[in-house]
């Protein structure tokens, strides 16, 4: 164990919250905000679907499952530059849950 | 006992068989493989596991149907369940990972550190999985029902035997494996169906790309018709209804106990965000398909069935009446099916279709077997919740400590066999459509545990009295608005039963913040702890200050 400056560890937790929070917004847009503005969309179309239909069917979903790689994989990076190693992840939370 | 019933069978029993198989392959040895199969499953694996254990008969046999009847409503569904997962994966899983205890109801009653909360969220994991695995015994009743040719009240209950047998004996033992298997089945035969129809309607292999034009074109047959068109947005129900119940199935998603365990079975806080990503990529396969199949079966039955003379009915609407849930009458008596005479239900659409569509007896047995296998899965999985909840949070941690392992494995059978039986009779007559009944599950689960997973990881200042008070007013604002709207007519901005979470999440974030701020705050050790949930396991804050482990030796 050693200390470390409580602000490297702040802009570890700031960095991953920054982030996500742009993946919120995101989600945010492709699903309430198209809904709420569905009746214009309508107008619009994609690929033989009303663009409003197509992204509560299709758009949406594909975004998500993007959004999560994109965490999975931007948070790997973070982890490595801040010097967090993933083995010692793993001993560490092997004595770490409770037994019963 | 025609080719059909045989071949259908044969497929649900050999991949029983492979089932079994697996879960003797892997007994449990120990408690902690009981709970959280020792916290070693690779995510991609975790991925179909948590897949499976997610994709329910709602997902399986329910959903394509909503979404034929309801159109683009329906779509509130798919979004729902599946932007839930980003809450989930970035706001929960890693945190409670950490945090690292086997249960929903343990996380809440250590982290607030009040049995009273333990024994509240212990109560409400019963609840929210009970009323779930209504919807998962109605499923296996109707397919059952169908395989058989009876009523699908008999098949519940045959469906009773089946699921309290398999979640007692076979499915408590090395679940994750069986659900990556179960994944495996129902996936194929979701997919399989949907690109035979595909094949046959647009020519093309891929459905996702190819079912834009028939969307299109029912809007045109709905306007001769003179009925609202297929896509046309709210309806069948306001804009509000539609954002509420996203928001339901969303917030809902992140507070299911059943779902929320399965993260903890994975190494790190690392291979969580993983499992969560390559979940939603399983889950996302069929939700994605799930709008293909509902538009490829509604075009064949508009264009194919509606419109044939009734004397002259396919053999599949015959076996699809004797399980109560389609009706054909000749309202006008001309003698011709017309497409407003034709009454199905929404939970029969999946079963349904591959006969509609001509696909032959091993697809049809194979659509079964999938279906028997999301039911079975997910009905392991709440099983699991519901006698954890019981057996390790009511009475071993709070009414006995002193309880043999033996003891608690015998009470968490019990429990099982209880809660099956018990929401077998409640689905005998079902009290609503499968998505129906599943949804009012994610408004109690976004009612309660949503507001106190969120603060309890989020905000270190929140308490007991806070957690208590959040969960209660939660529980009581969200049942009491699913009934006033299901039985009272009560609704607000048009908002139905399905919709309630909204109201219940807010009231329940609402009395959390209200009753915490007026209360002493937690202890120093507490809040500490919770501010320890923003870092990686290597970073530990303890008084005021970081520490990085390096060395690895457990802290």
């Amino acid at each position: 164990m050693k200390k470390i400056d409580k602000s490297v560890a702040d802009a570890y937790f700031r960095e991953r919250t920054r982030n996500m929070i742009i993946y919120f917004i995101i989600w945010f847009l492709v699903s309430f905000g198209v809904v709420m503005i569905a009746e214009p969309l309508s107008e619009l179309s994609i690929g033989g679907f009303p663009f409003h239909y197509f992204m509560g069917a299709q758009g949406a979903i594909v975004t998500f499952i993007i959004l999560l790689f994109v965490n999975a994989k931007l948070s790997d990076g973070i982890d490595r530059k801040y010097g967090i190693d993933e083995e010692k992840n793993v001993k560490l939370s092997e004595g770490k849950s409770l037994d019963h | 006992m025609d080719t059909q019933f045989l071949v259908s069978l044969s497929i649900i029993l050999a991949t029983f068989a492979l089932y079994i198989g697996i879960a003797v392959y892997n007994t449990a040895k120990q408690t902690s493989d009981f709970y959280v199969a020792s916290r070693g499953v690779p995510p991609v694996f975790n991925g179909m596991a948590i897949g499976a254990d997610w994709m329910s008969a709602a997902s399986f046999i329910g959903l394509a149907g909503t979404i034929m009847l309801l159109g683009y409503d329906g779509l509130a569904y798919i979004m729902g369940w599946t932007g839930g997962y980003l809450l989930l994966t970035f706001l929960l899983a890693p945190q409670l990972r950490k945090y690292g205890r086997y249960t929903v109801p343990e996380f809440i009653g250590d982290r607030y550190n009040s049995h009273t909360a333990r024994v509240i969220a212990a109560i409400s994991t019963i609840i929210i999985s009970f009323t779930y695995s209504i919807g998962q015994l109605s499923g296996s009743g109707v397919v059952i029902g169908r395989l058989f040719e009876i009523d699908a009240k008999l098949g519940t209950m045959i469906g009773v035997v089946l699921i309290a047998t398999y979640a007692a004996f076979g499915g408590m033992k090395g679940i994750t494996w069986t659900q990556v298997a179960q994944y495996i089945i129902l996936i194929i035969a979701y997919l399989i169906p949907v690109i035979f129809m595909s094949l046959q309607l647009t020519n093309s292999a891929l459905p996702w790309l190819s079912y834009g034009e028939l969307v299109g074109k029912m809007g045109e047959l709905d306007r001769e018709l003179g009925i609202s068109e297929y896509f046309a947005p709210f309806t069948n129900g306001t804009k509000w209804q539609f954002l509420a119940l996203m928001f339901t199935l969303m917030a809902g998603t992140a507070g299911l106990p059943h779902v929320i365990v399965r993260f903890y079975t994975v190494s790190t806080m690392k291979a969580a965000r993983w499992s969560g990503a390559w979940a939603l990529l399983f889950i996302g396969l069929l939700y994605l398909s799930a709008p293909a199949y509902a538009a490829f079966s509604r075009f064949i039955l508009m264009t194919k069935v509606a419109g044939s003379k009734i004397s002259e009915l396919p053999a599949w609407t015959k076996s699809w009446v004797d399980t109560g849930k389609l009706q054909v009458a000749d309202g006008n008596g001309d003698g011709v099916l017309q497409w407003s005479e034709l009454m199905i239900s929404n939970d029969i659409v999946v079963m349904a279709t591959p006969e509609i569509a001509n696909l032959g007896v091993f697809v049809i047995g194979l659509v079964a077997a999938g279906a028997m296998a999301a039911a079975l899965s997910t009905a392991g999985g709440l099983m699991i919740a519901i006698s954890s909840a019981f057996a390790h949070d009511i009475y071993y941690r709070v009414m006995k400590p002193n309880a043999t392992e033996k003891t608690r494995l015998n009470v968490a059978r019990i429990s099982i066999v209880v809660a099956t039986v018990l929401a077998g009779l409640v689905a005998l007559d079902p009290p609503g459509a499968i998505t129906q009944i599943v949804a009012w599950a994610f408004a109690l689960a976004s009612g309660t545990f949503f507001p106190a997973l969120i603060l309890g990881v989020w905000w270190k200042r929140s308490n007991s009295q806070g957690v208590v008070a959040g969960m209660l007013v939660g529980l009581a604002v969200t049942l009491g608005y699913i009934f006033a709207a299901k039985y009272g007519g009560f609704t607000i901005l048009g908002i139905i039963d399905t919709g309630a979470g909204v109201f219940g999440a807010t009231a329940a974030f609402l009395a959390n913040f209200i009753v915490s701020l007026a209360t002493p705050a937690p202890s120093q050790k507490i809040q500490e702890e919770v501010l320890d949930l923003r870092y990686p396991e290597q970073m530990t804050y303890k008084n005021g200050e970081v520490w990085m482990n390096d060395d690895a030796t457990k802290a």
